[in-house]
């Protein structure tokens, strides 16, 4: 257990003392930073080395017991296989950010906060990887929230910058809310904050599961970009790249999906929510992937594409295969880091980045060429990449539920997921031939000089690339990926095992390079411009469907003018009735002080009157 | 020994508080801020070592009425005397540097002190008329201070704002009163603890709701609760740094403080029958809050506004009368006395700066021209959204916690609803907050304020008395287990449960 | 004699009094018509001590104190109409309205 400590504390200290003591101490910034993320993979692997030595893994501790007056939480933590292998990944993507970051932020004047932020960012990430307490999940779970927030601002002088931190925090926040109360439900029906408590004694009625897993649902949409959560996404791409790599490629949004497999024995328990989950999932994934296939922003194309591959992994769990959800995750966390971190290489060279103002990168970037070659080929399912194995490992679960169903997910959700993904494997095909072409190859079309990136730039790169290569290979090896992939208990290893059918890698690989071919084919009759610029539907791509503008005019604007009431309302009315008062007892005192005339023999009689009022009262009542 | 130890807490700040009065005045003057700081630390002293024993003191006061001089400290009251006198030897420690414009600083020291010992009655009273007597006792010096050194930058001035203020307090105190003698005549006492243990025993269900009704009423007023609220942002507003931050710090408090220690055990069957309508108004409270923050222009009515909205949480934990509600809004409480006594801070710091508040004078770029100012602005602001790790977190947690599952004889359906309302009104805090920051840290700053030579960052002086604050916004965030295990049991007690 | 009629006397000696006291408009007929109130209570006291056989002969007592307490409160009764007679050159009540509620 001491490992999880280290991987826990480690960045968590780097911060602190990156935020404390980085202006004052400049040079010390970087070490401080990489070291601790250092520590942290190193504690990752040594507890992923225990997966494969002795697997399957399972530790539990618990530090405190907080009392609320109602159900107490603890500071529940947890080691198992699942955790290990997503921290593990996360440990590597992080070190291979920071090490860029040393040479992309290079003179970049607030770089000790920018680092600091980083560490703590993956501190967040590793509480909610090992969190055995919904509580500590959800501040793991926020932390990240908010440091995505203060990164996606880095470059707070950017008008962008500053709109794409306000949408990611404020989206996200709403539906943290709804998975604040997705936690309140779960934790009165079992009467524990605790998760092992959770998934061991489970929920009691269908209804009760369905209410829970349905408001969890919201956090996850949110965090994961989900539709109708997800146009934080694309926006938060005004970060600096390395960040979108980090965090809105492998992490942050990968963190809906991990609590999804950690709470899926509750999920399993609500059919209902894993249907709308199943819908959700096709609406992002093909959604998502024509979005990208009307982007000009090299950056914004991965985002939608990040959107439309976490929707593979959704759509994995919707029917019912967690396995095929985490290894998908796992190779997406590889291949999207490194097709970010290139990215960033192109556009650290080049000055922009619009796909317009680039091309002909092919010789004068050629590691960078390389590298991202192997990521959009992982990106696209061709074998022998990753994404290969892994999509067929979603779309296999999807044909194993749609054939003969598997208890819990409904048929048709399946045949929904076999259908819409595959449309989309041909639409995700097209769009990454598009980035390739228009980026590296034909003729140089900007005007900026272009050279290879610097070693600290590189080597992140190849790094992330070897995983996008073998990473598939080996989740195939018998045995291996159920050891990663599940919480330990002997039940579970013996059901995780992936379904790969042949019939539909077939049909899978045919649509990819269909894809690939027409793209092909649109750029090679002219080879300067945009290969989709002659799409009727191309509008509707690039504005992804309008869902931004539907937000503003349905959501932003309405506020906005509520608030404006709200503040007239307080100035005039609310200040108003006071001022009212006011007013009304002075009225009444002038009122009252009519009676005052001056005379004394007006209020002589008067005395009169009351007197005998009160000696008639007397001797009547008496 | 220990019987002394709760009337040395109150006679410190009176007797330093006198001694200024009684001082030359030029001598005064000058040693007006460093005796102040000196004595409330002595208080804050005196206060840690009674947080830790626990002591109590009863003696009769006028045996004729039954009223006793009944002084006490328990798990809720403890964080709310530490956070007073903590709040107000930090103030005195910043008005070592930083003067008020107006000067006689001897007269602002005074009241200070006399405030404290206002405030610190009201927490350590176990007598309903006494705690009333130091209810009031806050009053008058307030109300100097926004008078006399508080600005003009509301509509109406300074002096109108501390009016609103005075006369709004006033009105809710004298129901209270009556609900106060309403209680101590028909149960034949005026002892809390007595009252407390009775769980309204002996009190009619009539008797029981009006007395809630009339002390709720004096405690809704200075809670603020909607729409009682009026007097609260032209009063944070005027009023200078010092008094916002004790306004908002400790004053805010004491209203729902009286709710939980003395409307909810004494008066139970009362309690339920008005916490719907309470939890309503709460809930309104927050949304209205939050919507006005939005639209805001003036930087310290925002903050002002926010506070509507948090102390909106504290009451619908309240009204949910479960221990777990009632926790949360004791936590929400100490969070948001530390939160916005920071944002109060900063705010103020930033408006001695530029001479105004309005957001679209300051323009933005508040990181660029003042990092660490800037840097402190965004805690606080993150903080005050609720943020999980920062001290506002639990005590919000708790509150919808406790709404999701209300006492039984509450409508469930009903709290659901406003705990989903609520919910909406934390998502309304984080854009305004959120807002805020974009508006006035970030960006570019304009080039009259580039060019100011006189723009300071914060002094290490200013970092030294806010320092304490931000540890604690981060302790209390990262090891809620203090707070709640001191308040648990009593709440648990005082609600009538089994502990 | 019959008890009713002091007590009639003195009804209506007071009535004639009340009379004066409210609806006269010279100051001094104003006390004229108290004095005439007091010595109306006067017949009604030494009416009911008589009818009433009281051993003390607290009515005639009583009696003798409000003659006293009337002639002193008289006295200082005409001074004050002599000096606001010295004064303003009138002694009518209806000009005397100072504590009238200006409007104002």
């Amino acid at each position: 257990m001491t490992a999880v400590y280290v991987a826990l504390a480690a960045p968590f200290l780097a911060a602190l003392l990156g935020l404390l003591g980085g202006r004052r101490w400049p040079g010390l910034v970087v070490p401080v930073a990489v070291g601790g993320t250092t520590a942290a993979l190193v504690a990752a692997s040594v507890l992923g080395g225990r997966v494969v030595l002795d697997a399957p893994l399972s530790l539990r501790v618990q530090l405190a017991d907080v009392p609320t007056g109602g159900p107490p939480f603890g500071i529940d933590l947890r080691a198992d296989g699942l955790a290990a292998m997503v921290s593990v990944a996360v440990c590597v993507v992080a070190l291979c950010v920071q090490v860029y970051s040393t040479a992309y932020l290079k003179g970049d004047p607030r770089y000790s906060s920018y680092a600091a932020l980083v560490s703590l960012f993956t501190a967040a990430m590793l509480l909610v990887v090992f969190a055995d307490d919904l509580m500590v999940l959800l501040v793991g779970w926020e932390v990240m929230g908010v440091c995505s927030y203060f990164l996606i601002g880095h470059h707070w002088e950017q008008e962008a910058a500053r709109a794409g931190a306000v949408k990611a925090f404020v989206v996200t926040r709403l539906g943290d809310v709804g998975f604040l109360f997705g936690i309140f439900a779960l934790v009165r029906a079992v009467g524990s904050f605790s998760i092992d408590e959770v998934v061991r004694s489970g929920v009691g009625t269908e209804r009760t599961a369905t209410v829970a897993t349905l408001l969890l649902l919201c956090g996850v949409v949110g965090k994961s970009a989900q539709f109708p959560l997800h146009t934080w996404l694309p926006d938060a791409m005004a970060g600096p790249t390395p960040i979108s790599a980090l965090i809105h490629a492998a992490t942050m949004v990968a963190a809906g999906i991990y609590l999804v497999v950690r709470l899926f024995d509750v999920f399993l328990q609500a059919p209902t929510t894993l249907a709308v989950m199943a819908v959700i999932a096709c609406i992002t994934m093909l959604g998502g992937a024509l979005a990208a296939l009307g982007q000009d922003d090299i950056k914004r194309v991965l985002a939608y594409s990040t959107v439309s591959q976490l929707a593979y992994m959704l759509a994995a769990l919707s029917v019912g295969s967690a396995v095929a959800a985490n290894f998908h995750l796992l190779t997406h966390a590889a291949f999207k880091a490194l097709l970010f971190l290139a990215a960033g290489s192109v556009i650290h060279a080049v000055g922009t980045n619009l796909m317009p103002d680039m091309g002909g990168l092919r010789r004068l970037m050629p590691v960078t060429f390389l590298t991202m070659t192997v990521g959009l080929a992982a990106l696209a399912g061709l074998p022998p990449f990753a994404g290969f194995f892994s999509k067929e490992a979603v779309l296999g679960a999807a044909e194993e539920t749609a054939r003969h169903g598997n208890g819990v997910a409904a048929a048709w959700t399946g045949w929904l997921v076999l259908v819409v993904g595959l449309i989309t494997v041909a639409v995700t095909a097209a769009y990454v031939t598009r980035l390739w072409l228009m980026t590296f190859l034909g003729d140089r079309r900007g005007a900026a000089a272009a050279h290879e990136s610097g070693p600290a730039m590189r080597w992140p790169l190849l790094a992330l690339a070897v995983p996008s290569v073998l990473l598939g290979i080996v989740g195939l090896r018998d045995g291996w990926l159920p050891r990663w992939a599940t919480r330990g208990d002997a039940g579970e290893v013996a059901q995780a095992s992936l379904h790969v059918g042949l019939a539909t890698s077939g049909v899978s690989v045919l649509l990819a390079v269909a894809g690939a071919a027409a793209m092909w084919l649109a750029w090679r009759r002219n080879p300067a411009a945009d290969p989709t610029a002659a799409l009727r539907a191309r509008p509707a791509f690039e504005r992804a469907f309008w869902v931004d503008e539907m937000y503003d005019r349905g959501v932003v604007g309405p506020v906005r003018g509520m608030a404006r009431a709200v503040l007239r309302a307080d100035d005039e009315v609310v200040t108003g009735a006071v001022r009212g008062t006011g007013r009304g007892a002075t009225g009444l005192g002038r009122l009252v002080s009519l009676s005052q005339q001056g005379n004394v023999q007006t209020y002589l009689t008067g005395l009169l009157a009351g007197v005998l009022l009160l000696a008639l009262g007397v001797v009547t009542l008496t | 020994m220990r019987e002394l130890l709760l009337p040395l807490l109150l006679a410190v700040p009176l007797v330093g508080s006198l001694v200024l009065l009684v001082a030359p005045p030029r001598r005064a003057e000058r040693l007006a801020a460093p005796f102040g700081t000196g004595v409330a630390l002595v208080t804050f002293v005196v206060a840690v070592v009674a947080a830790a024993t626990f002591p109590e003191t009863d003696v009769p006061w006028v045996p004729s009425l039954g009223l006793r001089l009944h002084l006490g400290i328990d798990g809720i009251s403890a964080p709310l005397v530490l956070l007073t006198s903590g709040l107000t030897a930090l103030c005195m420690a910043y008005l070592l540097r930083i003067r008020p414009e107006a000067g006689r600083l001897r007269a602002l020291v005074g009241l200070l002190l006399l405030l404290e010992v206002g405030m610190l009655g009201t927490f350590v009273a176990l007598d309903l008329l006494l705690f009333f007597v130091f209810f009031e006792v806050v009053l008058v010096p307030m109300w100097l201070v926004i008078a006399q050194w508080g600005d003009d930058s509301v509509p109406g001035g300074r002096r109108r704002a501390a009016d609103v203020f005075i006369l709004f307090t006033l009105l809710g105190s004298v129901v209270m009163l009556l609900g106060i003698l309403l209680v101590g005549l028909e149960a034949g006492t005026f002892d809390m603890v007595e009252l407390a243990e009775r769980q309204g025993a002996g009190l009619s269900r009539g008797v029981q709701v009006l007395a809630f009704l009339a002390l709720g009423l004096g405690f809704a007023v200075k809670t603020p609760m909607w729409p009682l609220h009026t007097w609260l942002p032209d009063a944070h507003t005027a009023a200078p740094t010092v008094g916002s931050v004790l306004l908002a710090g400790v004053l805010l408090k004491m209203g729902t403080y009286g709710f939980v220690r003395i409307a909810l055990p004494i008066v139970p069957e009362g309690a339920e029958v008005v916490a719907p309508w309470l939890g309503a108004l709460a809930v309104v409270g927050i949304v209205y809050g939050s919507l006005a923050c939005l639209a805001q222009r003036d930087l310290k009515r925002l903050i002002a506004f926010s506070s509507i909205g948090h102390m909106g949480f504290v009451l619908l934990g309240i009204s949910t009368l479960t221990p777990v509600g009632v926790n949360g809004a004791l936590y929400a409480n100490i969070a948001h006395g530390l939160i916005t006594g920071l944002l109060f801070f900063l705010v103020g710091a930033i408006k001695d700066r530029h001479h105004t508040a309005q957001i679209e004078v300051l323009g933005g770029g508040l990181y660029e021209r003042m990092p660490r100012l800037g840097a402190l602005l965004a805690f606080g602001a993150v903080a005050s959204v609720g943020l999980p790790g920062l001290a506002g977190f639990w005590g919000e947690m708790l509150v919808l916690l406790g709404a999701f599952d209300p006492a039984d004889p509450l409508p469930r359906g009903y709290y659901l609803v406003l705990m989903a309302v609520a919910g909406v009104g934390v998502v309304l805090t984080t854009t305004y907050f959120v807002r805020l920051l974009r508006r006035v840290t970030q960006g570019t700053s304009f080039q009259a304020w580039r060019d100011a030579v006189l723009l300071r960052d914060a002094s290490p002086h200013e970092l030294l008395v806010w320092a304490p604050v931000v540890v604690l916004v981060l302790v209390l965030g990262l090891w809620p287990g203090w707070l709640l295990d001191a308040s648990d049991p009593v709440v648990r007690a005082l609600l009538g449960g089994a502990p | 004699m019959p008890l009713l009629m002091p007590v009639l006397l003195a009804g209506l000696l007071f009535c004639i009094g009340v009379y004066g006291v409210l609806a006269r408009r010279n100051a001094i007929l104003v006390l004229m018509s108290v004095e005439l109130m007091l010595n109306a209570v006067n017949i009604n006291l030494v009416a009911f001590d008589v009818w009433l056989r009281d051993e003390l002969l607290a009515g005639q007592v009583f009696t003798l104190f409000v003659i006293t307490i009337a002639a002193a409160e008289v006295g200082l009764g005409l001074a004050i109409v002599l000096l606001v007679f010295r004064n303003r050159a009138t002694s009518s009540l209806d000009e005397m309205t100072e504590l009238r509620e200006d409007a104002a």
